[in-house]
Parts: structure tokens; C-alpha cells; sequence
């Protein structure tokens, strides 16, 4: 089975400091026997400059677009050009200020979306999806809407908009610094639209079985196009929810301060689009149960919603796990970036009241302090903390004390893989307040440890009762915890194997990989690309059988019918793909149905 | 589902509403927040999960506790001075352009100044060092403040410019050469317009500031785009007219001060041998400059093309009219120049000039009081 996938990247793979680089190089790599056509956007000149990754040759080629830089102009609008321009941004911004925006679903359904032709007068007005689809088609035919987005035009549309009854209040007492401010910020999120990856010929986005972006921010918005125009099928993964990464940044205040009308158009653009982007999307894969929380309420649909747990680099883990030894029974290792948020205070009480009860016991702390923030004062305001809870200790008279809790870098002398570190843990410890997916818990899970982890974030869902959780801020909870462990070399034994096994099945990149694999087959399976050109022959007659019969059977035929589906998706002839590209510029971006 | 919960909470005997101190832990938070999930997303960071939620708030998850925070506070969406005031402290420091933009009109003064001192061979020598550092200055103070625009440049405009002011020195001694019919090879130069021009940039840039920051000041305080406009087109007005006003000044000071200084050195001979001009007209310079700050302030505010086409059309006219003097001396053509000559005649040869520019000056200003007062040209 043969798919050709269309992978859509923001600021990531394949440059090399990109942030969701390894996951991606792991799944292209993974999956060898399918072709990929990476699409890369570039977030600033220094992730351009860092260079790309080498590719493997199942990447067939490598397209990337700055988002940082401002796209060339064609030139001005015309008189025509310029209403169009006027009445799909007028939507888009009327759906954006629209009070109920956030509630209810007004774009309709695919094929409603699908088969209106844009520019007309359509029952889908005032739609944020029928505006965005309408500015794209403008700008594929046009180009020009990075200055149509920054003239007095679009400047007006925004002010009638925000002032048109309904509007949300928060919206209404915008200003012109405001609007400004949005029409800029909005000329960069849409600059997406302006790229030339929309054709059908080879390396365009209507080549592709599927679209797979990796998340519903920028990255998407080629994606939702491609669905748009040629009817290309879209997989969306979030590993983190981009509308949740966008309301933590401007509240970190990072963009400045900024007024209140601004960040509400802001977060109902943002919304608007993640929404649309949920709605089209074929499949949608969050990494851990709290991203798909915050995915369907941002209106996902649940049917279509599918877990895929990150897979992680583990042979030096699964080594340490598969061994016999269940770690030193006196010491407990925790692991991780050192930063506030990982509440290393709560983790020194807990040790202090363990070791009232145990006192040969030890802790590791494993990390470096981030780099970032106050980092380096946490890890000084922690030494301290340690150094006035436990006094030196020293095995005789004669002897040098030292501390029984020790801070260790990562690949210090003590442990020079971190593999290491855990196999001479009894118990690791995850002390944090705040957590995403925390990644040293599954790493722990790898090695076969018994684990004592406070509630937070996903670790519930990741360690699924393999090891004990206990609630943040509680160092009594987490000291109770740690001491029936402790004491209980069966129990931790079994935790431990528990948890390896655990770990085996959900986190590896077999099992990412696998699952991704799964998602493409059944994507192309359900909602195969449906190409004109393949169903006309050289007259323009129909070409009786070029479609499979099973094309239009609503079962899974994906395992079985290999033949059938390659001869649709893939072995089209060089010349049937540019027909395809004639009737696409035809049909003004229509389905080619 | 979130009305259940806060009832619960409400009512539950001896315990304070918990919503209630978690609201005022995050007061500020709240009311900033312009929709509950932004209160969700800020809640998780502090490291409430839905469990929590459930335990301790009574609500089903973080989403409906940040919805009842939300709807608890009051949302003030009317308060712009803290951006007006933030705005305007920026602005009181010494820029460097402040410093640099007299050097033009020094650099001017000086060259011609030695001009008048040296005599032959050095004159040249003088004359092209001048210009390149002239020239050099001018683009210094156009690259910083308020008369920079990187990236925004039409390509024909540094010609049209050139030409403007190569006509501003050479022009009027060729017209009146020609018109009065004088021996062909002597013309007068009128380099005292180059230095009064030069002289005005620290005005242009002045004015430019102004016009600027008070544009700035407007966009924070404006409601609307109309308010926005009718407030920056006096302001424009203003600008330009000050700017006139100031280099009407200029014009007319600097060529009495160099006639001292040529007075003197025609006593050693030199201004009679070189023929400079007692000094270009006041209103060819003031016409001139305004038109070159109308076009640096288009092309600032992302009109570059409309600025080359007003220089472009000053060069025209200002081209055609010494055409039409040169081509009048050949036989049969003479009715071609008479409207130049006697325009000359009338009103002095910088008339011509005087009119063009003026009168491009004047389409501009139109046009710029229509495209800069709109919000959009101050990004």
C-alpha cells in the first residue's frame, strides 16, 4: 500500500532547531514505504539560516516558505478585484466579531462549504469559512493580498465589522490602533494563502493522497486549502493545542501590552480558524487527553478525534528495563529541567519527612536549569533549601560529609546516560505543580521503576495505574507514598514490570508510527482524492472503470484492495495529472468532482 | 452545569464560596481576559486540573469554573489612556538624527565657502568633494528619524531628484543666458538654492516628526477611522505649511549672507571670473523644497510611486520649457519659446522652475492630503 502524504510543518522538520523536528524525522523515516512532500514554514531568519535536516529518500522533495518575511506583491487590486476582497474579508471579520462565534458551527457542512463557488452571492454569508476560502481563491488567482490586507479597505471592512450589531463587546470599543494591529497580525497569519504550493502538477499540494499538517495554526491553513481546492484529505496532529499556546503567550504578555479589543479579535481569529481547521479535518490526532479536551472544545468532532501518544527514543530505557535489578531501595531519583513550575520545595519537604521515617535514604536530583526564566535562582534557592534541611552526614569521625540530597547534571560523572540515573533509582519522583507530558515519567515507566508522580497535566493518562500519583502541593501525600514503596520490594517489582509493559505498548515510535500509518490508510481508504482528469479520457469522454467500484462503498477496504486503491491514488499517468491542473484552473477552485 | 455548582457552593454551610477566593487570587487575570478559555489556559498553568476543579470549585471541569469566573467579572473594554501614555513617553530622548540632519546644510556652506577661497585648478577638485559629501550627509539624515523609508523606494526617483536639483543650480543662469541672449558659454551658477535646500532638511525632518507623532498620538486616541482622518489632515496641513514657511526663510536669508562673502571675493576677482549668480529665486527654492519634502513624506508613508510621478512631472515641464528656449534659437522654431521668454521677462527666470515644482508640489499636497491622513499609511 502506497500513499503519497503531503506533510505540512510550522517552524519544524525539517529545519534543524526545529521544535517538532524529531517526531516528524522519526514518522518519515518510519514509514518508508509511503512518499512524503514536506512543506515547510519557516518562523524566523535564523531558523532559515540553521539549515535542513538531511532527508531520507522517501522524501521526495522539500518545499519551505517564510512566514517571517512579507510576500511579494503582484501589485494592486483592480476595481473588481478589490469588492471581492472587500465582501470575503467583510465575512470572515463579521464571523470573527460575531458574538455566537464561539458557539456555534455556521459554516455548514463539507459539501455545502464545498461546492459554492466563492465569489457569488451564497447562503453561507458572514461565515468565517466562506470569507477564508473566498480570500484564498482571490489570492491564488490574483495574489496581491498582503497589500489588499494592509490598505485603508481592509481597514474599514475590520471597523464595520467590529461596529456591526451583534458584534461581541468586547470587540466594539476597538480603536484604530487596534484595527491596525489586527490587520497586521491577520496579513501574517494569512500569508499561508499567498504561497504557490496550490497546484496539481508535481510537488503542488493537489498531488498528494493526504495532507497531514502538524498543527491547526499555520501549518493547517495549506492544508485546509488543498481540502478546498482539490479535495485532498486532512490529518491534523497536535502534540500541544496551538489556541492554547496562543492565549498562554499573550498572557505571558510576550507580544506586549496590548488592549483588550485586540486580544479578543485575536483569540476569535485564532478560535475561528482551529475551528474550521477541526471541522475539515478528516482525522484529528492529539497527543494526550488534554489536548483532545481542549480540541473538542474548540469544536472537534469526537468521531473524529484519535489519540496518538508521542513515541519516544527508547532502546537505552528498555534496556534497563528488561534487566532483573529493581534499583538501589534507598534512593529516589527525579529527573527533569530545573524550573519553577516543577515544584522542587514540595519535593525536599516530602524527603524530609522520608527520611524521618528512613533515614539511610537518598535523593538524586538530575537535571540542568533551564535556561530560560529563573531557572539558575530556582536551583539555587533549592541547593539552599537542601543544604538547611539536611545537614552534611558523614559515614565516620574521619571521614568528609556530604549531602544526602545531591543535585547532578545530566551525562555528569554520577550518570553518564540518563538511562543510567534511573537504574539506580529505587523510586522516581515527579514533584511538578504544572506539566505537560512529562517526559521523564515515561522514561522512568522504560526502565521498569515504580513511580510516585503528583497529578498533573497527562501523567494520570501516561502512567494509567502503573505507579502512584498523589495531589500537587501535598508533600505528606508524596513522603506517604514514597515510604510504602519503599518498604515493599515485591510491590515495586511489580510496579515497575507494570509500567515497562505499559510503556512498551503506547510510548514507543513502533507504536506512533504504526498508529500514523493506521491514520493515513484509513483517511485515503474513506475519503480518497477523486481526480477529474483520471475519469476522462482523451475526448472528454467518461472513462468507464478509471474510478474502483469500492471507491464508493462506505466500508474499510484499505487492508485488502491494495491494487484497486493504487490504481486510483497513485499510478496516474504524467499526463492525466496536468488535465487535472487544466480543470482546476477552471473550475475556480471547486471540488473536481 | 456551572449554575448547580456555585449554588452547592453557595449553600454549603460553614465554608466560604471557594470560586469566590479564587477569583480574588486572580482578579486581574480575570478581568483582563477577553474569553473564559483564556482564563482556562492561564488556570492550568497555575496548576488547576479538572480534578481539582471538581473537588475543590464544584464545577465539572477547568472550562465551566473559567466560564464562572468569567461571568463574574466585569469586562471593561473602555480604557485607552494607558496606550496614549505609554506612547508618548517614548519620544522626549536626543535621536541621532537630531544631530545629523544640520550636517547638510554645514557641508553646503563650507564647500562653497572654499569654493569662493580657492581658485582654478582646485575649484574642481573642491566642487566634486563637496558634492560627494553633500551628498553623503543627505542620505545620512535620510536614513534615520522620521525621514527614513527602508524598502520603499520607487527606482527612478534619485534621477528625477538629481535632475531637480542640477536645474535649481544650472538652471535659471542657462534660462536667462538664453533669453536675453547672452555670450552661450558663461553661465551663472546659483549654488546659494543647493545650500538654502541643504539647510532645510533640519526643517523637513522637524516637520516630519511632528507630523508623525502626531499621527502616532491619533492612532492610540481615535475611535474611528473618520475621527482618525479629520484629525490628521490639519495636522498634515500644518506640517507642510510650517515647513514652507520655514524655508521661505531660509531661501531668503542664505544668498545675502553669501553675497558678503562674494562681495569679498569679487574684490580678489573670483566672482567676476566664475559667474555665480547673486542667488537662485526664493520661491523656485521654497517651491522646490516643499515638493521634495511632499514626495520624502509620500514615499515614507508607503506612497512611493505617487511621489515619483509628482518629480517626474516637475522634471517634464521644467525639461520641456528649457527645450523649448534652446530649440527657438534655430530658424523657423522662434514661436516656440516665446511663452518661456516672456514669462522670463515678466517674472525672472526662476518663474519656470517656480511654477513647475509649485504646481507639483501643489498635486502632490492634494494627494497626500487624502492618502497620509488615512490610518493606513502609518504602520
Amino acid at each position: 500500500m502506497f500513499v503519497r502524504i503531503g506533510l505540512v510543518t510550522d517552524g519544524g522538520y525539517p529545519y534543524a532547531n526545529g521544535e517538532s523536528g524529531p517526531w516528524c524525522d522519526r514518522l518519515v523515516r518510519g514509514l518508508h514505504d509511503h512518499e512524503f512532500d514536506v512543506y515547510a514554514l519557516s518562523r524566523s531568519a535564523r531558523q532559515e539560516r540553521s539549515g535542513l535536516v538531511d532527508p531520507p529518500p522517501q522524501v521526495r522533495r522539500v518545499h519551505t516558505a517564510p512566514l517571517w518575511a512579507p510576500v511579494d506583491d503582484k501589485g494592486a487590486y483592480g476595481r473588481r478585484e478589490r469588492r471581492r476582497f472587500a465582501e470575503h474579508l467583510g465575512r470572515l471579520a463579521l464571523a470573527v466579531c460575531d458574538e455566537r462565534a464561539g458557539t456555534d458551527e455556521g459554516a455548514g457542512t463539507d459539501e455545502g462549504a464545498g461546492t459554492d463557488e466563492g465569489a457569488g452571492t451564497d447562503e453561507g454569508a458572514g461565515t468565517f469559512a466562506s470569507g477564508l476560502y473566498g480570500l484564498a481563491e482571490l489570492a491564488r488567482e490574483h495574489g496581491g493580498l498582503h497589500a489588499a490586507l494592509r490598505s485603508e479597505t481592509a481597514l474599514r471592512v475590520l471597523e464595520s465589522a467590529c461596529r456591526a450589531p451583534g458584534a461581541r463587546r468586547s470587540v466594539r470599543g476597538a480603536a484604530v490602533a487596534d484595527l491596525l494591529a489586527f490587520a497586521h497580525e491577520l496579513e501574517r497569519a494569512l500569508r499561508p494563502l499567498c504561497l504557490d504550493w496550490y497546484d496539481t502538477e508535481e510537488g503542488g499540494l493537489g498531488s498528494v493522497d493526504v495532507c497531514h499538517a502538524t498543527s491547526a495554526g499555520p501549518a493547517a491553513l495549506p492544508g485546509l486549502l488543498a481540502k478546498r481546492f482539490f479535495g485532498v484529505p486532512l490529518l491534523v496532529t497536535e502534540y500541544g493545542v496551538r489556541l492554547r499556546a496562543h492565549y498562554l503567550a499573550t498572557d505571558a504578555g510576550r507580544e506586549g501590552p496590548s488592549r483588550a479589543p485586540l486580544r479578543a479579535l485575536l483569540a476569535a481569529f485564532h478560535g475561528s480558524l482551529a475551528a474550521e481547521v477541526y471541522r475539515a479535518a478528516s482525522l484529528v490526532t492529539p497527543g494526550n487527553a488534554h489536548a483532545r479536551r481542549w480540541q473538542e472544545r474548540c469544536g472537534a468532532d469526537r468521531a473524529k478525534l484519535r489519540t496518538v501518544h508521542p513515541g519516544m527514543e527508547a532502546e537505552r530505557f528498555i534496556e534497563v528495563g528488561e534487566g532483573d535489578d529493581t534499583g538501589d531501595r534507598d534512593t529516589l531519583v527525579w529527573v527533569g529541567a530545573i524550573e519553577p513550575a516543577k515544584d522542587l520545595v514540595t519535593l525536599l519537604h516530602a524527603f524530609a519527612q522520608i527520611r524521618k521515617e528512613r533515614p539511610r535514604t537518598r535523593m538524586r536530583i538530575v537535571g540542568a536549569p533551564s535556561t530560560t526564566g529563573d531557572g539558575p535562582a530556582y536551583l539555587a534557592h533549592c541547593r539552599a533549601l537542601a543544604a538547611q534541611l539536611f545537614p552534611d552526614e558523614a559515614a565516620g569521625a574521619y571521614a568528609v560529609g556530604e549531602n544526602p540530597v545531591s543535585f547532578e547534571e545530566a551525562g555528569g560523572p554520577e550518570s553518564p546516560e540518563l538511562a543510567d540515573a534511573y537504574a539506580g533509582a529505587g523510586i522516581v519522583v515527579l514533584s511538578s505543580a504544572v506539566e505537560g507530558f512529562p517526559v521523564s515519567l515515561v522514561e522512568a515507566m522504560f526502565c521498569g521503576r515504580a513511580t510516585v508522580s503528583t497529578d498533573v497535566g497527562a501523567v494520570v493518562e501516561v502512567i494509567g495505574g502503573t505507579g502512584l500519583v498523589v495531589p500537587a502541593h501535598n508533600p505528606k501525600a508524596l513522603a506517604d507514598a514514597c515510604l510504602g514503596l519503599l518498604g515493599d520490594d515485591g510491590r515495586r517489582r511489580r510496579l515497575g514490570a507494570a509500567a515497562h509493559s505499559r510503556a512498551l505498548e503506547l510510548f514507543t515510535i513502533r507504536q506512533n508510527v504504526a498508529a500514523f500509518r493506521a491514520a493515513y490508510l484509513e483517511i485515503v481508504s474513506h475519503t480518497p482524492v477523486q481526480r477529474v482528469a483520471q475519469a476522462v479520457g482523451a475526448g472528454g469522454a467518461p472513462l468507464p472503470f478509471a474510478a474502483a467500484a469500492e471507491v464508493h462503498v462506505p466500508v474499510r477496504w484499505a487492508a485488502r484492495a491494495e491494487e484497486a486503491l493504487a490504481s486510483v491514488s497513485a499510478q496516474a499517468p504524467a499526463s492525466a495529472r496536468e488535465a487535472v491542473c487544466a480543470g482546476a484552473a477552471a473550475g475556480a477552485g471547486g471540488r473536481d468532482v | 452545569m456551572s449554575d448547580g455548582g456555585t449554588t452547592m457552593a453557595r449553600t454549603a454551610p460553614g465554608t466560604a464560596d471557594p470560586v469566590k477566593s479564587l477569583l480574588h487570587r486572580h482578579r486581574t487575570l480575570c478581568e483582563d481576559a477577553v474569553d473564559p478559555l483564556e482564563i482556562a489556559a492561564a488556570l492550568e498553568a497555575h496548576g488547576i486540573t479538572d480534578k481539582a476543579a471538581l473537588a475543590r470549585f464544584r464545577h465539572r471541569d477547568v472550562f465551566a469554573l473559567a466560564e464562572e469566573l468569567y461571568a463574574r467579572v466585569p469586562h471593561d473594554t473602555a480604557s485607552a489612556e494607558p496606550a496614549v501614555a505609554a506612547q508618548t513617553t517614548g519620544a522626549k530622548r536626543l535621536a541621532p538624527w537630531m544631530l545629523v540632519t544640520p550636517l547638510p546644510g554645514l557641508v553646503a556652506a563650507f564647500t562653497l565657502f572654499l569654493l569662493d577661497r580657492a581658485g582654478g585648478q582646485t575649484r574642481l577638485g573642491v566642487a566634486l568633494a563637496g558634492a560627494v559629501a553633500l551628498s553623503c550627509a543627505v542620505a545620512a539624515s535620510l536614513r534615520h528619524g522620521p525621514l527614513r523609508a527602508e524598502g520603499r523606494r520607487a527606482p527612478a526617483v534619485r534621477l528625477w531628484v538629481y535632475w531637480l536639483l542640477a536645474y535649481a543650480v544650472y538652471g535659471d543662469g542657462l534660462l536667462t543666458a538664453h533669453v536675453e541672449g547672452g555670450s552661450g558659454p558663461s553661465w551663472s551658477a546659483t549654488p546659494t538654492s543647493l545650500v538654502a535646500l541643504s539647510f532645510a532638511v533640519v526643517p523637513a525632518a522637524w516637520c516630519a516628526h511632528l507630523f508623525s507623532l502626531r499621527a502616532r498620538r491619533g492612532l492610540a486616541r481615535s475611535r474611528g477611522l473618520a475621527d482618525f482622518t479629520a484629525s490628521t489632515r490639519p495636522t498634515l496641513l500644518v506640517a507642510v505649511a510650517l515647513y514652507a514657511c520655514a524655508l521661505t526663510g531660509i531661501a531668503l536669508l542664505v544668498p545675502p549672507l553669501f553675497h558678503d562673502v562674494h562681495g569679498y571675493g569679487g574684490a580678489l576677482g573670483v566672482h567676476g571670473l566664475h559667474g555665480f549668480h547673486d542667488g537662485g529665486d526664493p520661491a523656485h527654492v521654497a517651491a522646490l523644497g516643499t515638493l521634495l519634502l511632499l514626495a520624502r513624506l509620500l514615499t515614507v508613508h508607503g506612497r512611493p510611486g505617487a511621489a515619483a510621478a509628482g518629480l517626474a512631472a516637475a522634471c517634464a515641464v521644467e525639461a520641456l520649457a528649457s527645450l523649448s528656449v534652446l530649440v527657438s534659437g534655430l530658424p523657423g522654431y522662434a514661436a516656440l519659446g516665446t511663452p518661456v521668454a516672456q514669462a522670463v521677462h515678466a517674472w525672472g527666470a526662476g518663474a519656470v522652475p517656480a511654477l513647475a515644482c509649485g504646481a507639483a508640489a501643489a498635486g502632490l499636497l492634494c494627494h497626500a492630503a487624502v492618502s497620509l491622513a488615512r490610518a493606513s499609511a502609518h504602520t
